[in-house]
Formats: structure tokens, C-alpha cells, sequence
């Protein structure tokens, strides 16, 4: 018999994307313990839970046992937080707690110095949070781990009858059997949140996790992370309800005839998939839609992770297609990077900032299989199943390139890495070989909530952009209908 | 609960010889009880008519225990002659507080 629990009281970090996870923040008046390895971001996730709450009119204390004070504020300040006008105001205090190193020690001692300072500073700017960093540094002058769970013991009880919110970060190694070093601490705390810094394929990922949130649910799973302009930014796809708005009106593709056989265009919001081998003018007709949908007066981002902006302008020159104006007239904006230079996780926050300030009608990602230079295909799925959860909540239409290197025939297949469940339309191109030539043909593989033609198109490429010799038919009106007029089947 | 006080038990000659020792306590914890008895007797012993001891409990003044960085607690710390030393705990182990006040040398 398990009666209803009755929901403690939280304090809101405001750190983005976090409180989703802490199903509304950290325990208000208690504990938590923030563990993790050097460069995970401790120190960032303390300090920005202090200044965001001094922001919010919550004052705070930092205790820096590590770290000097002045390098504590440069880090702020790479942030965008400007400590020393927070300190200023009296809205934090910064506590620099670091021991000498060349004391002498004679007979038994205890932190009560450290916490006198701490309780002064909390009275003088009425604090409510309090931060103390690296405390594993001062814990290091007890050898004795019984000793050392006596005082953690204390702190424990003194920071709760502060009815402090308080964060002790504490750095652990993977390697060695610190974590058992550091069980009585876990055991102790409310809250306990494990940041974990790595390397797969090349490729520098973080991941926070929450281990332990005493009277309250959380997100159990590894959530990715990155350092963003302003702080800490969390990836949860903790709604389980999809969001995704519904598809919009047609809008024309840039080319007559493809807006023939898809029955008047891409529909607006959704996500298309045009896969090919290399050659087949994938980057051409994407392109194609971008320039026309720019001179519609609509906004494009287009990511490319193949070649540099200068290299993806000059080459649409050659099939005719000047992109200059649109991107004079700040309609395009084209954002390069070398999938390789960084995580995931990074590459979609960079995008995501991109989208937030650029606020595009439609966005092409060119290509997917580029994606998976960003350390494994794992990697590049999860990146792009993010990419076109936010797209599709934003109802902004996603064209996404594919390159293939063998004929395929399933979905799966076509985009890569497996996210075909989310593509609504897919626009396969590919040569095909005569005994005389090899031409090019395109074909609407798919697309959902449309009607479209099923017949594989012949096209060139000249230098007026991508031409259909033959004229496309439009898809055989309500096919549906004439063939359950027939019976089907 | 003890206050900041100077305990000077013969008027100090403030000579070059003379020992100004500051001893950051916290309330009436044991250590700190400790620790003001073991360096009273020290004093008294070894460095008689040439000390001042200051006592500060940082529960009362906690700007004195930022000032001097006191973490710990019992701290001393000897001011004068210089250079200065820090040393921790209660003082229990008096050769090494004799040691480390580089008072020892007098004695032999």
C-alpha cells in the first residue's frame, strides 16, 4: 500500500532544459551532490544555479575550494555573467576557501572557521543558495574516512537548518575507486546528479544523470549537454507526446515540373528526404527550392556539412542558380561546419541558436550522411531525430539530402541512419544506365498526406537548373477513390 | 561564548623578541578549549613576559576569519616575529608548536 506522495517544495535552476529532467528543480532547503570529472562542468552548473537565482532576486554564497576567485569570475564572465556586478549589488558572495598548503598541523581540528565564514556571508546578503566547489579538496585534510564522514556529516546538518538550497560539487576519476570514496556523500544528499564527460569516436559528448532525487520523480535517462553562450544547455526528449504541428499548405518546390508530380509541392512543415548517389543533383535541387522559396520572401537556413559557403555558391552557378541575392537580402543564411570538428550535441545547439535568431520558414540539412562524421551513427541519429523534433514543433519544412552509394530500395535505407518514421516525403534520384547514355530519374518514393505521381521521372541538369524533357503528369486525380470504385486491390 | 581578547599577562616589552600570537577558536568546542589551554601553558613555559596572545572566535567575528583565510579552526597564527606561521589543530603536540613558533632553539 503505497500512499500518495505529497510533492516537496523545489527550487526552479532555470538552467535549460534542467528543471524538465528534476521534474521542477532542486529539493528547496537540502542538499544536492553534483559529482563528475574534470571538464564535465561542475563548476559551470554552481555558478550558473547562483547567478541565475541572484538574477531572479535569490542571493547566493560561493565557496571555492579549488579554483581562485578571480578565475572563478572569468569563467562567469565566458558565460555572460558578470559576477563582480552580481558581488557588487550583494547578490552573491564569492568565498575564496582555499587552504594554504604549508600549515602545520598539531592535534584535532574542524571546519568550523569555514563554516563561520559561510553562515557570516549568508546572514550579510540574506542568501537562500549556497554552492561549494571541489569540496573534495578540503576534505582531502582528513586521511581518516570516518573523520571525513563526521564533518560531511555536519555540514550536511548545518546546511539544513540554514534551510539553505545548497550544491557540493565534488570531482571524481573514473579510473580510480573514488566512488565508494564518496558513497556516504550520495547516501547523504537529497539530490544526487552525476555529470559524465567522454570521448566516443573522436568526438567529445557530456552526459548528466540524475542517480537519486529523494521524494521526487526524475528523468532517468543519460541526458547529452553542452556548454552554450549563456551556460549549461540540456537536450531532455522527455515529452513523451509528440508535438509536432500538423503539415501546412502546399508550397512549390522551385520546379514546375516536381510540383506536378507531388500534386502541387512539399506540404509546409514537414520533413523530405532526398536521397541519391553522388552526382544525381541533390545539393542542386535543394537549392533549387531554397532560391525559389527566397524569392517568395520566405527565410532558408541551409546547413551544409559537405563544402564551404563559397564552394556551395559557386557550384550552384554552374545549373544557373545565383544565391547571392537571397543571401544579401538576409532571406538565406548558409551555416557551414565540418561534422567531424565537434559533438553532436554541440552541432545542435549551434543550429538550434541559429534558429532562434534567424527564425527560417524552412531549413535544409545537406547531407545526413556527412552526419555521421560526428562521431558514430548512433551519434548522428540522435542529432537528427532532435533536429526534426524541434523543426516539426516549430512547423518549419525540413529538406534533408542524403547521399546513398548503392541502389536501395527501403526507407530504412534512404536516410541513412534509421529516422525514417519522421520523413513525411522522400524524392529518390538516381542514374540510370542505356546502352546509349546514363540518364537521371526521379522518383516520389513517398509522401504523406498527398497525392503524387508514381512514375519515375527522366531530368538533366543544364544551365538553367534541372529540366524535365518529358512534361510530369499530375498524380491520377483521387487514385484512391477510382481504385476502391474498382475493388480494390 | 568567548570574545575577541587580548590576554597579555605582563605588560608586553614589544621588543624584537616579543611573540604576537593570534588563536582563532570557534565557540566552546572542545578543540578550541584545547587549544587555548595547551597554548596558555606553552606561553607561560617557554616564553614568559615576551607574548601576547589574541583570541578570536569567528562565530563572532567572522570578517576576522576571512581576513586571515581561517578554515580550520583552531587555527594559530604567529604574527610577530616574522615570517609567519600557520599552524592547525589543537596544539596538542607541543614540540612540534615549539618547532614551528621557532622557539625550541631558545630552550636548548
Amino acid at each position: 500500500m503505497q500512499g500518495k506522495r505529497q510533492p516537496i517544495p523545489k527550487v526552479a535552476t532555470k538552467i535549460a532544459g534542467l528543471d524538465e529532467i528534476l521534474e521542477g528543480g532542486l529539493p528547496q532547503g537540502r542538499t544536492t551532490v553534483v559529482s563528475g570529472g574534470p571538464g564535465s562542468g561542475k563548476t559551470v552548473l554552481g555558478l550558473e544555479f547562483l547567478c541565475r537565482g541572484a538574477v531572479a532576486g535569490e542571493p547566493g554564497v560561493f565557496v571555492t575550494f579549488e579554483e581562485r576567485a578571480e578565475t572563478i569570475r572569468l569563467n562567469a564572465w565566458s558565460l555572460g555573467w558578470d559576477l563582480a556586478a552580481l558581488e557588487k549589488a550583494g547578490k552573491i558572495i564569492l568565498v575564496e576557501a582555499r587552504l594554504p598548503g604549508e600549515e602545520i598541523v598539531s592535534g584535532d581540528f574542524d571546519i568550523q572557521g569555514m563554516l563561520a565564514i559561510v553562515a557570516g556571508q549568508v546572514k550579510r546578503i540574506g542568501a537562500k543558495r549556497v554552492v561549494m566547489d571541489a569540496l573534495d579538496v578540503l576534505l582531502r585534510i582528513y586521511s581518516d574516512p570516518k573523520r571525513e564522514r563526521n564533518e560531511l556529516s555536519s555540514l550536511h546538518d548545518w546546511l539544513t537548518d540554514q534551510k539553505l538550497t545548497s550544491i557540493l560539487s565534488v570531482k571524481t576519476h573514473r579510473d580510480d575507486n573514488q566512488e565508494s570514496h564518496y558513497e556516504f556523500l550520495d547516501f547523504m544528499a537529497d539530490c544526487v546528479i552525476q555529470l559524465d564527460h567522454r570521448v566516443v569516436g573522436q568526438v567529445a559528448t557530456r552526459r548528466l544523470r540524475v542517480i537519486k532525487y529523494r521524494g521526487s520523480g526524475f528523468g532517468t535517462n543519460e541526458y547529452p549537454y553542452v556548454f552554450g553562450e549563456h551556460g549549461i544547455v540540456l537536450f531532455p526528449l522527455t515529452t513523451t507526446e509528440l508535438t509536432h504541428q500538423p503539415l501546412g499548405p502546399k508550397v512549390s518546390t522551385g520546379l514546375k515540373g516536381l510540383d506536378l508530380m507531388l500534386d502541387g509541392g512539399f506540404r509546409r512543415a514537414s520533413c523530405v528526404l532526398i536521397s541519391g548517389n553522388s552526382g544525381t543533383g541533390k545539393t542542386t535541387l535543394a537549392s533549387t527550392f531554397t532560391r525559389a522559396a527566397c524569392l517568395r520572401g520566405e527565410k532558408v537556413l541551409y546547413l551544409n556539412y559537405e563544402e564551404s559557403r563559397e564552394a556551395m555558391i559557386s557550384g550552384m552557378l554552374s545549373p544557373g542558380i545565383d544565391l547571392r541575392p537571397p543571401l544579401r537580402d538576409g532571406k538565406l543564411l548558409i551555416q557551414t561546419a565540418m561534422p567531424e570538428s565537434t559533438g553532436s550535441d554541440n552541432h545542435l545547439y549551434r543550429v538550434m541558436e541559429t534558429m532562434d535568431s534567424f527564425k527560417p520558414n524552412h531549413i535544409i540539412l545537406d547531407a545526413v550522411s556527412a552526419c555521421v562524421r560526428m562521431g558514430s551513427k548512433q551519434a548522428a541519429f540522435d542529432f537528427m531525430m532532435r533536429l526534426i523534433s524541434v523543426v516539426k514543433e516549430r512547423g518549419i519544412t525540413s529538406i534533408l539530402t542524403n547521399q546513398v552509394n548503392i541502389r536501395v530500395d527501403t526507407d530504412e535505407e534512404l536516410s541513412g541512419v534509421g529516422f525514417s518514421s519522421v520523413v513525411d516525403a522522400v524524392v529518390q534520384l538516381r542514374f540510370v544506365e542505356t546502352e546509349q547514355e546514363m540518364t537521371r530519374q526521379m522518383l516520389i518514393v513517398k509522401s504523406r498526406g498527398s497525392a503524387h505521381s508514381n512514375r519515375r521521372q527522366l531530368y538533366v541538369i543544364t544551365d538553367r537548373g534541372i529540366e524535365f524533357p518529358d512534361i510530369p503528369q499530375r498524380p491520377p486525380v483521387r487514385a484512391g477513390k477510382t481504385r476502391r470504385k474498382d475493388g480494390g486491390a | 561564548m568567548s570574545k575577541t581578547v587580548k590576554t597579555k599577562p605582563h605588560a608586553p616589552k614589544e621588543g624584537p623578541d616579543h611573540y604576537l600570537l593570534r588563536l582563532f577558536i570557534a565557540g566552546n568546542g572542545q578543540n578550541s578549549l584545547k587549544a587555548l589551554a595547551n597554548l596558555r601553558s606553552l606561553c607561560q613555559e617557554h616564553l614568559e613576559g615576551r607574548f601576547t596572545i589574541e583570541t578570536v572566535d569567528v562565530i563572532d567575528d567572522f570578517q576576522a576569519a576571512v581576513r586571515d583565510n581561517i578554515l580550520i579552526t583552531p587555527a594559530l597564527i604567529l604574527v610577530a616575529p616574522l615570517p609567519r606561521v600557520m599552524i592547525l589543530g589543537n596544539l596538542s603536540d607541543r614540540q612540534k608548536v615549539l618547532l614551528a613558533l621557532r622557539v625550541s632553539e631558545d630552550i636548548s
